[in-house]
Formats: structure tokens, sequence, C-alpha cells
């Protein structure tokens, strides 16, 4: 059963490297998805597997096949590796039907009149388009063409499927709704999957394995929970969450066992490291993150900071809050409305927060935190 | 080495690639080479010079048609004067045509003149039919009988002999290409005016401005750069017009610089030719190099924001109905006349005697007798006409075929390379043949292939050469075609097939060809009209077998045989207008659409 290896994949446009020196295993029958800022180098490592990208180096392996080798000057052309690829864009043909479509790739395999009749007609059934088999492109829904497009793709019975941004044109109900039926095809069809996008919501909600990367470089690979709750680095960190991490500059003013004072000039706080990792130097400067539902306010009590803004949405409230100099990013949930300029007091629960090292940016320590 | 054959195996297993490179190679061949050969040309002494240059032998080097062009005492009547008369003329008709066109498109989109879709057509009609026809027009009506033969229509009716300068030579140049070109004006000027932001004037009427200081303050500086590109445009193109001044300044031997390059190439003297005709390439290319650069520029500077429909137009008042109807008058006086006069002229058995005994089908279907034209039998009983005609068309068919079909795959293969430094070569050099002038464009075919070369034989007086002449020109009308049409794509649709393994060849007729079907069409059609009207890019290279419609116009229009000439001018409007009609309803693509010039 198909499982993917990338090996040391290298791209070069020119003299910019796309991906650099990507090591990636993808197991079989798994949901992966390919994060990251547009041009991070996602679509054209998705591009690679499919065959339609040539790496600069590196090698590929589909189903213990090798299908790419720099070293061999081995390189499968994208029929070869029993591939499907959904596009952004559809890339439907305008000038053929429905039904057309999805036959054309199927005629072009040798298949049997009759079988590709059948194929096409389960094909309909699954993504439920059988009344439109005759209809052109143009008269079809931006939803409806999705459905076509994934049609195309499933009906050779690909073992992989690579998905490019699928539903990045859609609106965003429309979205929701794809998603999760994305999500039930892939448990019936039972193919490895591969999914370009750069929205973490979609990557979060969707992936068994998030890979997440910046720059043409891997930044982290782990199941999505794991991504958010022990993120690698600053850009993880700062990547994953909306709203995103508060990440707050300090100096490591003091290491004592268990409690680490750490401030600057209006703040003092400690964190309590759950187990004990690398220990920063006094004098260090290093980064807390604190995502922003890991904060709680209470309105009673000792108050440190103040309502800033207050963006309600029914079901959770965003609100910055002024933290001496800072504004602090805060969810709270439930139908929760505050005044302007309310005086509030921050409270940290839980283990989630954070320490980044400050140079490099590489996650060094997760625990608790309190005010000092 | 193993390695390197690898690479090498793998860069051209990408159908893009080796199209790329080929066709790379073909078109160095066929517009680069040429030009180092016309360079040696003008060097060497040529076999109908050997007489001339005294004590040298055919192929031998030689500076004197340098020399001659430039610093000889006759240098002044064959070159300084014919090239101060060619500056002057397009000078000229890029002030007429700017001014006709530019006006015309002010009234059609800024006021509210009457009938402005039928005045828009009608403003067309000059330029799709060839330019020759409203010379040709221009001699039927204006002609004297100054320089022997007889007068024109004008002088029939109202018994007033036109003077010479109305006759021939600059006046009547300069009217007539004007003309002809002030449509192009009209396209481009007009085209900016109906796509400006109406708010931006509308800011300033906010602001009290008065009308005339928006027009000059407002308008014409954000047109401006369409004017610049018009005048460059309309430049180039009258510096290589051919037939107008060879018909109208002919007479009076007034001499452009292609009126002496056919005289000097054709004649005894080719070496001359061959500079004047270097000399015509380095200018449009240097003018339509600057043309491009200001293109590429415009872009940030106007602010296209699409139609803005509900702009104040300009109340013209009591002037609206007359200025519409005389315009329509004129419009429709320009586009009709000539081809009444061309009627007419047909059926006169002696030019000039418009009394109706005198009407007669006999240089129609004629069979020709010993006292009329050399016995030369009527042109639906001509054979030679027939031949002229059969040429032409197959002349024009296969050129359409091959520019078309070049230009699907140049446009395949710029696109699918783009960034890198091959597909922008590509992308010039099909674009090259553009920037030179149809006659200096044959001549350099002349030079190039009236000689063996390498494993091409001599094409002198085959048909081949004016099917490859014909191609490599009209290649840029088809190259952009194919160009725009690939843009449009994407490449996922074409990697959507790819993925199921479709074959280059399948994905390129399945796919490609039939969605972007109107635009790739008109890649082909545009090369067939062009090629069908055209005279300059094909006189130097035909021989009398090889005669096509147009240079049979110009040979009996020479000897006088007007009957004749009105006659076949008649034949090939008409297939030019119906291949137009066919082509503006079947894509929507138009003659006065293409690139201009």
């Amino acid at each position: 059963m198909p499982r993917i290896e990338l090996k040391g994949i290298t791209k070069m446009f020119g003299k910019v490297a796309a991906v650099k020196d990507l090591n990636l295993v993808i197991e079989d029958r798994e949901f992966v998805t390919l994060l990251g800022p547009s041009g991070c180098g996602k679509t054209t490592t998705l591009r690679m597997i499919s065959g339609l990208e040539t790496p600069t180096s590196g090698e590929i392996v589909i189903d213990g096949k090798v299908v790419f080798s720099s070293e061999k000057q081995l390189n499968l052309s994208p029929d070869k590796r029993d591939v499907g690829l959904l596009f952004q864009n559809y890339a439907l043909w305008p000038h053929m039907t429905v039904y057309q479509n999805i036959a054309f790739g199927l005629e072009n395999l040798k298949w049997k009149k009759e079988d590709i009749a059948r194929k096409v007609t389960e094909m309909g059934e699954l993504v439920k388009i059988s009344e439109l088999m005759a209809r052109y492109p143009s008269e079809l829904s931006g939803g409806q063409q999705q459905r076509v497009a994934i049609a195309r793709t499933l009906a050779p019975d690909p073992r992989v499927l690579l998905m490019d941004e699928p539903l990045s044109n859609l609106d965003a109900k429309l979205r929701m709704e794809m998603r999760s039926e994305l999500k039930r095809l892939h448990q019936q069809i039972q193919s490895t999957t591969v999914y370009v996008t750069h929205d973490q919501l979609e990557a979060m909600t969707l992936a068994t394995k998030i890979c997440l990367m910046e720059e043409g470089v891997l930044q982290q690979y782990a199941p999505p929970l794991h991504v958010y709750d022990s993120p690698a680095n600053l850009f993880v960190a700062d990547f994953i969450g909306n709203p995103s991490m508060n990440l707050l500059e300090l100096s490591v003013n003091g290491v004592e066992n268990n409690r680490w004072m750490l401030g600057d000039r209006e703040t003092q706080l400690v964190f309590s490291p759950q187990e004990n990792g690398s220990l920063p130097k006094v004098g260090e400067k290093v980064f807390l993150g604190i995502r922003p539902e890991d904060i709680s306010l209470s309105l009673q009590g000792k108050t440190q900071a103040s309502i800033y803004s207050v963006l309600p949405s029914g079901m959770e409230t965003v609100l910055k809050v002024r933290f001496g100099e800072r504004l602090l990013s805060v969810v709270v949930f439930g139908r929760k409305d505050f005044l302007p300029d309310t005086p509030v007091g921050l409270h940290f629960e839980g283990n989630w927060y954070h320490i980044f090292d400050g140079t490099g940016g590489k996650l060094l320590a997760t625990g608790g935190l309190s005010l000092e | 080495m193993k390695k390197w054959l690898n690479r090498l195996a793998s860069f051209f297993s990408r159908p893009e690639h080796l199209i790329l490179v080929v066709l790379l190679a073909l078109l160095v061949f066929l517009t680069l080479v040429p030009l180092f050969y016309i360079g040696l040309d003008t060097f060497t002494v040529h076999s109908a010079e050997a007489r001339r240059i005294r004590g040298s032998q055919a192929g031998d080097l030689t500076l004197y048609h340098w020399n001659y062009v430039f610093f000889e005492r006759a240098s002044k009547n064959l070159f300084y004067k014919p090239l101060l008369n060619t500056m002057l003329v397009s000078l000229a008709t890029c002030a007429f045509a700017l001014v006709v066109g530019g006006v015309f498109a002010w009234l059609v989109t800024r006021t509210n003149l009457r009938f402005k879709k039928l005045l828009s057509t009608l403003m067309l009609f000059p330029y799709i039919m060839p330019s020759w026809t409203l010379a040709m027009a221009w001699l039927n009506f204006f002609k004297n009988s100054s320089i022997g033969g007889a007068p024109g229509l004008f002088t029939g009716i109202t018994g007033i002999a036109t003077p010479d300068w109305m006759a021939y030579g600059f006046f009547p140049i300069v009217m007539v290409l004007g003309m002809h070109y002030a449509p192009f004006a009209f396209i481009l000027i007009g085209g900016i005016l109906r796509n400006m932001d109406a708010n931006l004037e509308e800011a300033a009427v906010i602001l009290k401005t008065s009308r005339w200081k928006i027009i000059r303050r407002i308008t014409i500086p954000i047109v401006m750069p369409a004017v610049l590109s018009t005048f460059l445009l309309v430049f180039s193109s009258s510096m290589s017009a051919f037939a107008v001044p060879a018909f109208l300044g002919g007479p009076v031997r007034f001499q452009v610089l292609t009126t002496q390059m056919f005289r000097t190439i054709n004649g005894v003297n080719p070496g001359v030719g061959y500079i004047l005709a270097g000399l015509m390439i380095v200018i449009g290319t240097v003018i339509l190099t600057i043309n491009q650069i200001l293109i590429g520029k415009r872009k940030s500077f106007t602010t296209v924001t699409g139609k803005s429909s509900n702009i104040s137009l300009v109340n013209l008042r009591k002037a609206r109905s007359p200025i519409s109807i005389t315009l329509a008058v004129i419009l429709i006086a320009i586009s009709v006349i000539p081809l009444f006069t061309f009627a007419l002229q047909s059926f006169l058995v002696a030019p000039g005697d418009y009394s109706l005994e005198n009407y007669s089908t006999i240089f129609w279907t004629g069979e020709g007798s010993p006292d009329i034209a050399s016995g030369e039998p009527g042109i639906l009983k001509n054979k030679y006409v027939f031949k002229g005609l059969w040429n032409s068309f197959s002349l024009s068919l296969l050129v359409a075929l091959f520019a078309g079909t070049v230009g699907i795959l140049v446009g395949y293969a710029v696109v699918k390379t783009r960034g890198k430094r091959g597909s922008n070569m590509l992308d010039r050099l099909a674009f090259f043949p553009y920037l030179i002038p149809s006659m200096a464009f044959g001549a350099i075919y002349l030079s190039m292939f009236s000689v063996q070369r390498g494993f091409i034989p001599s094409l002198y007086g085959t048909f081949a050469i004016l099917v490859l002449v014909g191609t490599v020109k009209y290649l840029p009308f088809a190259s952009r075609a194919g160009i725009n049409a690939m843009l449009q794509l994407g490449k996922e649709i074409e990697e959507a097939a790819m993925i199921f393994g479709v074959k280059w060849w399948k994905r390129m007729v399945r796919i490609l060809i039939p969605i972007q079907k109107p635009t790739l069409i008109s890649g082909y059609l545009l090369p067939f009209i062009s090629s069908m009207r055209e005279l300059a890019l094909y006189i130097l290279l035909v021989t009398p077998s090889t005669s096509i419609l147009t240079t049979m116009l110009f040979q009996y229009n020479e000897k006088g045989w007007d009957q004749y000439a009105n006659a076949i001018v008649l034949l090939i409007i008409g297939i030019v207008l119906v291949f137009n009609f066919v082509i503006n309803k079947v894509t929507g693509a138009s003659i006065d659409k293409g690139i201009g010039g």
C-alpha cells in the first residue's frame, strides 16, 4: 500500500530554493496537509510528488517504487505514479461535458467502454452529481464544479490523492460543507492523501498530520493538536492559532529548580516548566508564548490590566487587553461583552505556556505560569 | 559525458523545450541571418552592376554602393531627396491621421453625436480596404491629362482640369495614406477614451473646471501615450508604404525610399537598393522599439477601471445634426465612391469618355482584340488573371496555414517556458518581422535566397519563397494570437490531462486548441487577409509564373491599362471584404484589430 517517502528533496528556481532538503514520510492512508504561508514551497512539494515538477535533487519513493531519483537519473511521468491531482481552480475542460470530463482520462488509460460508463456513474453517485452529466462546466456552480473535479480525479482509482488548495475558490459556507465531505471521502476511498492549504483551520480539521513549512524548510511535522500544543518554534507558534499566540519578549531574571523568573521593567512572571529541559541562563532573552484562550479575566479582586477593544461574535469574544505597555489578545467563550477601559485581573490556568529561545526561536519548555 | 547526455535527454523530453529550441533555430535562420546577408550584399558587386563598376567582377567586395548612395553627385536624387520626401510624407500623414482620427474619437466618445454606431463602423472601412484602393480611386477621380492618358471623373463631370499638385505627388499621397491610417488613430485613441475612467474628468467638473481646460489638462495628457503610439505606428507604416506613392507619385517622378528601393533592386543597381532596405529596417526597428517601450510604460500611466457609462456628454447643440450628417456623408463617400469608380472605369472602352455608348463589358468578358491592350482578354476570360487569382489564393492559404500553426507552437513554447531566457528570445524573434518594412523584408529574402545557401537551393522565382516570406512576415499576428490564447488558459488545464498520461499531440488537439478555437482561428485568418492584399512584400520576389493579383494590378497600372487594373481591384476588395466579414462573424476578430500597421 502506498507510503510516500521524500528523501533530501531540493528544488531550485534559478538561484532561489523553493524547497530545501525536505525529508518527509507519509504513511499509508494518512491524510497529511502541507501548510504554510504563500511561497513557502508547499505547492511545489505537491507538484514534485505528482511528477509535474522535477526536483533539483533528492529521491521520491511511492509504495516502495522509486519514482524520482536525481542520482539514478530516474524520473517517472505523472501517469506512471498512480496519483490523482485535484487543482485549485479545478482545471475542468470547458469544452467537454461533465461526463466527458470524467471519462476522458479513463479513455486515455485504455479502459473498456462499459467499464468507463459504469465508473462514471459510480463517481457521479459518490459526489452527488448524477443529474449534471450532460452539462458543461460553465453551467455549474462553484461547488458543483468542485465535485466534478473530485470525480474526475478519483475515477481512475489513484492510490495517492494530491489536492492543491481545492477549497480556496469556494465561499465560506460551501467550504465548511466540502471540508466534511472530503474527510468522509478520505475514509471511504482509503487512499493516501496529501493536501496543500494555507488555511490553518482546514489543516487542523482535516489532517491526521500537519507538515508546516516556511521558505522551503520543514518547520514541524506532527498531528494537528500536537502542533497546536507544542509548537516546535516561534514560527509555528505564531502561524498556528487564530487569533495568534501572544509572544512576550522577556529576560530571565533568575532560575531556581522549578521557578523561572521572567520579566522586564514593568512585568514580572513566574514560569514553572513541566519537565526539566535545558535551563536558560540568567540574563538571557526568551519569548513567552500565551494562547489567547489560556488567559482568563476577572472583574473582581486585584486588577493588572484594562480592556482595550472588544469583538464579540456570540460563541466567543475576542478582546485586546492593555497589560502595561503591551496589548494581549484574549479569547473568552460564551456570550460576553465588556466596556472599554474596564480594569480586569489576569489569570493563567493550565500548563500550556511556552518558552522559546530568544535567538533561535526553538521551544525550550512548556509549563504553568503565574503573576509575581 | 553520460550525465550530460542524460540531462540533455531529460531537457528535450519536454515537448515545449524541443519546440522552443527548434523554433529559435528556425527563426534565427529566417530573420537574423538574412540581415547579415543583406549587409554583406551592400558591399558586393552584383552581376547587373559588373559593367557599371569598372574593372570589377560579380562577387567582388566594393564600397561603391555606400559611396554612391551617400557621397556622389547622384546621391541627391537617388537618396537625399527621396529620404526628405519620405520624412515629409510620413510626418504629414501622421498629422492628418491624428487630427482626423483623434477628433473623430473624441466626437464619438465624448459628445452627443448622432449615428455613433454607423459612423464608427464606416470609419474602419478605409483601413480594412488595402491602402492602394484609395490611391486608385484618387486617380480615377482626379487624374489629369498632363502626363498623357485620359482625365479622371472630376474633370469629366465638371470640365475643370485638375492641377498637377492635386492629381499627383505629395498632396494626394498624404491624403490617401492619412485617410487610410486615420481609423487607426481612431481605434487607439478612442479605445483609451472609452476605457478611461470618466470619474477623472468628472472630478474636475466638480472642482468647477471649464470644459476646455478639462480637455487640455486632463483628457489630452491621459490620451497622450496613445497619441504618441499612433504617431509612431503611422509614421513607420507610411514610411514603408509602397503602392500608394508608386501609384500617385510615379507619374510625376515623386520618389520616396520604397519606390527607389524597388527601382534599384529591380533595375541595375541592387546593392544600392539593399542599402536603402537596410536603412529602412534600422529606422523601422528603432521607431517600433520606442513604441514597445512606451506601451510597456503606459500600463502604469492610465488608470483604466473599465467602462463608465454615465459620463456627461458634451452637447453639440445646434451643430449636432450638421456635424453628424457631414461626417456620415464624407465617410460614405470615402467608402462607397471608390468602389463605384472601380466598377465604372472597368466598363469604359476609352478611358475618360463617360458617354453612354462608351460602356462595354469587354474588359470583363471580352475575348481580347489586338487593338486594345495588346489583345489581353477580359479578366473573367483571362487565364493570367485566373492564374494570378489562384496564386494569390493558394499563397495566402499556405501562408495562413504555416503562420497560424507555427504561431500556436510559438504561443505554447513561450508560455510554457515563461520566465526562462529562451522564452523571451522566441517571443521577440517571432515579433521581429513586424518591425521590418514589408518591402525591405522582401529585399532581405531576395538577397538571402537568390543564391544557394547551404543545403537550400536558390529559391528565386519559386512559389516557395513567396510562401516563406509571407509566413515569416505574418508570424507576428499568429504568434500574438497563440501567446494570448495560451496565456488565458493557465497551465492546470493541460496538467490535468498530463496526470492521465495524455500524449502531447493529443493534449494540443483534444484540449488546448478546441478551448481556444476563436483566438487561434484569428491567428490563421489575419495572415490570410493580410497576404491577400499585400503588394510591397511580394513585388520584389514574384516572376511572371508566380504573379499574384496585387502584382498584376501593379503591372496593369504601370502599363496604363486602367480598366483591367480597376477590375482586379474590385476582385481583391471583394475577397478581402467577404473574408473580413466572415471572420468577424465567426470569431469577432477583424483586420482592424490586428496589431496595426
